[in-house]
């Protein structure tokens, strides 16, 4: 049997009050294992794409289906999500690190019931594996606009996710930082099992990390195989200007 | 000026210790309810909420001049509890709206509340002292009366325990806890309804005018020091209670309006914790 697809959008769109229309249509399938790029210029309706997943903008029209289901909030726990330029809402949130990060648990320990050792273990673990359990005590409004961006893949992450979405995650992250994100997000992919969701400009390095890519500007360009995607015939109808793609290969 | 055995024998009379008591009830309840206020950037809504209070409680003044013979003296406070219930409901329907901005919504109630409440006062044939109203009488605390604010306060805490790390969640960040699938909007509502029900309980005590400085100057004081929500949750009842007894015991010794010398009091934490963390700073650099 064929398994489900963890995301699938049928002719969704959406338009918001101000009646901008950010997607046009879009049909989409998501499956285990896939390492989905979004790829679209800017304004073309990617992070309210992921949005939509969410639950937090509502589709005018078309169906969403997460897991199987379109009651979206039911599975919303085994989705990790960062949103784009993803910070403390102010550089003097009383929250440390560590208490970010375990809030990505607070789903899995059930309404009415209390974090326990269990979730602060877990914690520390991922804290570990990010690099980020030397800065676990900080203030979380305090730290590089890298460091906060891994706190907050940190936090996606604890909620042991079958499905990541990221939103533009390396946008203000150095190259050697870059490069370690992405070597810890195939690793993920590969290695855990979890499906991403990615958008990003930074066209060259995810067109070689993904296995699948979606390009939108509103509408939607290409959907199709990693393998069959050639950015040099598809990006520049996308972004209506001719587009150069850098070849380089990471150190 | 009065002695220190004066001011002794003063502390031991039982309207005193009936102020203190009922004090430290309110400032932990106002403190712990002060975290989710300031830090999810509604703080305002106190005003608003007593504000509505003061018109509730006008209008159950007004009833009860009408139908004297049928009436306690607490069916004015059980009508003003339906109306701010009422209230807090509307106002964070209100700020919830995209349409309006948090601080009109907050404004229009106030206002509303305010105007209702002079007017039925005004009309109103039941004596009533508008000033303890506005500034509370802490001094005519019964004994009744701290028994409602216990149980109050009792219940008010174990809600937010029960619902403790969805409230941290919503207060952290709402989008990024509606994402992770919590109903944040019913978190939204339930500070706000229990913020409503502690201004009711208060405003006996500390009055419309200054319960909604005990519901931001706490959290407001502890989080210029505090690294963590943690430390938050110890820090600001701390703050709060050294600002209500001091400022209890100044309005004693000093033999001033208590409402306006606990909120004096906690303003002048603030001031001193601003400036001490300001020393700090420049001590780094
Ligand atoms: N809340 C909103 N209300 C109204 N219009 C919106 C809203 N959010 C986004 N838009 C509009 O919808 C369109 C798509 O926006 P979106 O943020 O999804 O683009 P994006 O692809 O993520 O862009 P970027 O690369 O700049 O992040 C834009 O034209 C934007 O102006
Ligand atoms: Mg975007």
């Amino acid at each position: 049997m064929q398994p489900k697809p963890l995301v699938e959008l049928q002719d969704v769109s959406v338009r918001y009050a101000n009646g901008v229309l950010a997607l046009d249509r879009i049909t989409l399938d998501v499956n285990q294992k896939d390492l989905l790029a979004l790829l679209g210029p800017n304004g073309a309706g990617k992070s309210t794409l992921l949005k939509v997943i969410l639950g937090l903008v509502k589709p005018t029209s078309g169906i969403i289906k997460l897991f199987g289901s379109t009651d979206l909030a039911k599975n919303l726990k085994s989705v990790g999500y960062v949103p784009q330029s993803a910070q403390a809402r102010d550089t003097n949130l009383p929250f440390s690190v560590f208490e970010t990060v375990l809030l990505g648990r607070t789903r899995h320990a059930g309404l009415l019931h209390r974090m326990g050792t269990h979730d602060r273990k877990k914690v520390e673990e991922v804290l570990k594996m990010f690099g980020l359990y030397e800065l676990k005590d900080r203030k979380i409004g305090q730290l590089s606009g890298g460091q906060t961006q891994r706190v907050f893949l940190a936090k996606a992450m604890v909620s042991e996710p079958k499905l990541l979405l990221l939103d533009e995650p390396t946008s203000g992250v150095d190259p050697a930082s870059k490069h370690d994100f992405y070597g810890i997000l195939e690793r993920l992919n590969k290695e855990s099992d979890i499906a991403v969701i990615l958008s990003s400009h930074d066209i060259s390095a995810i067109t070689k990390l993904a296995t699948r890519v979606l390009c939108i500007n509103r509408s939607q360009f290409f959907c199709g195989l990693n393998e069959d995607f050639s950015a040099t015939a598809e990006l520049p109808k996308v972004y209506d200007h001719p587009v150069e793609v850098l070849e380089h290969d990471h150190p | 000026m009065i002695t220190l055995e004066s001011i002794w024998t003063l502390l031991q009379a039982g309207f005193i210790q009936r102020a203190f008591i009922i004090s430290i009830i309110i400032a932990i309840l106002c403190s712990v309810l002060s975290i989710f206020i300031v830090l999810k950037r509604v703080s305002l809504i106190g005003d608003g909420l007593a504000h509505t209070a003061f018109g509730g409680l006008a209008l159950g003044y007004f009833i009860q001049g009408i139908f004297v013979a049928f009436f306690s003296q607490y069916v004015p406070w059980l009508i003003a509890g339906v109306i701010v219930v009422l209230g807090s409901i509307g106002i964070t329907k209100a700020m919830r709206s995209t349409k309006i901005s948090g601080d009109a919504a907050v404004a229009v109630f106030l206002q509303l509340g305010l105007a209702i409440g002079i007017t039925l006062l005004s009309l109103t044939r039941v004596g009533i002292r508008i000033e303890s109203l506005l500034f509370g009488s802490i001094l005519l605390v019964s004994f009744e009366q701290i028994l409602v604010a216990l149980v109050i306060a009792v219940i008010t805490i174990s809600i937010i325990l029960l619902f403790f790390k969805e409230l941290v969640y919503v207060t952290f960040d709402e989008t990024q806890a509606r994402a992770s699938g919590i109903r944040t909007w019913f978190y939204d509502y339930l500070i706000s309804v229990l913020a409503g029900i502690v201004v009711i309980v208060s405003i006996p005590i500390v009055g419309v005018l200054l319960i909604s400085a005990l519901l931001v100057l706490p959290a407001l004081t502890s989080i210029q020091f505090t690294k963590s929500f943690r430390q938050t949750v110890i820090l600001s009842p701390i703050v709060g209670l050294a600002t209500v007894v001091l400022g209890v015991l100044f309005s004693v010794v000093f033999d001033v309006a208590p409402g306006g010398m606990i909120v004096l009091t906690g303003l002048a934490i603030f001031a001193v914790v601003l400036l001490a963390k300001r020393i700090q700073e420049s001590a780094k650099k």
